[in-house]
């Protein structure tokens, strides 16, 4: 099922399918790629950033980074 | 000459620093900023070199003031050696870095550091294939016991620039 990072719950696992174009550099320093497995870790209340976790190391993005990648999330 | 130590946030570069200084180290600020870089001295063979403390990056594109500090400092520096340092546990971003750090056409040296981590959670990397793909010395450390750090300071001499073309060519792609 495809759905947003942002929109993501607790515990869900995905493989990235697609990033925003600009973004793509931007999160590449981070370990996040097209393909690459992510697991959400934690979502923030009010708007706050998530955190994911990504080759056992977690990354924080905020909101509206987590908007602009699309996850292929296992059911 | 200059030799910058590079690397992620939290994968021990400043402790491979002090490994290599000693205690002979001083701080200064860099203007504009609030973020601290150390330098100090390292002797190579019979020559001095100033090792440079980088604050940590993820990628060479900026995204806050002490990454700009890296930038600055890498691109301001082309004839510096620069000592990537990766997080063997998170190779895969750390070659990232490594990558684009190459790219800039700087020589460079990969240490590969936390070897101990890897090697508990059964990460497996073949350091010699690794060097022969990249180009560049790969030396395995452990800068908290002080594993591989000779062997890291004796081949920074050998810290070479590469084309990244010839590292797509070994590796097959286009």
């Amino acid at each position: 099922m495809k759905k947003k990072l942002s929109e993501m719950n607790y515990g869900e696992q995905g493989i990235v399918k697609s990033i925003n174009e600009e973004l793509r550099k931007q999160v590449a320093g981070m370990g996040i790629r097209v393909n690459k497995k992510l697991k959400m870790a934690t979502k923030q209340p009010i708007k706050g950033p998530v955190v994911v976790t990504v080759d056992e190391s977690n990354i924080s993005l905020g909101l509206g980074i987590a908007d602009k990648i699309i996850m292929e999330v296992e059911s | 000459m200059k030799v910058l130590l590079m690397g992620h946030p939290n994968v021990g570069k400043s402790v491979v620093f002090n490994r290599l200084t000693g205690s002979n180290v001083s701080e200064s600020n860099y203007p504009g900023t609030t973020v601290d870089y150390t330098k100090g001295c390292v002797w190579v063979g019979h020559k001095e070199m100033e090792l440079i403390d980088v604050p940590g990056t993820f990628s060479l594109e900026p995204k806050d003031k002490a990454e700009e500090v890296a930038v600055k400092m890498l691109k301001g520096n082309k004839n510096a050696v620069v000592v990537c340092i990766i997080d063997s546990t998170k190779i895969e971003r750390g070659l990232y870095l490594a990558l684009e750090i190459i790219e800039m056409g700087n020589p460079v040296i990969v240490a590969l550091n936390m070897w101990d981590i890897a090697e508990d959670k059964n990460i497996d990397i073949d350091e010699k294939k690794l060097q022969q793909i990249l180009g560049v010395p790969v030396v395995p450390t452990i800068a908290v016991s002080g594993k591989g750090i000779k062997e890291l300071v004796s081949k920074i001499k050998e810290a070479a620039s590469v084309k990244i073309e010839s590292i797509m060519e070994n590796v097959g792609g286009k």
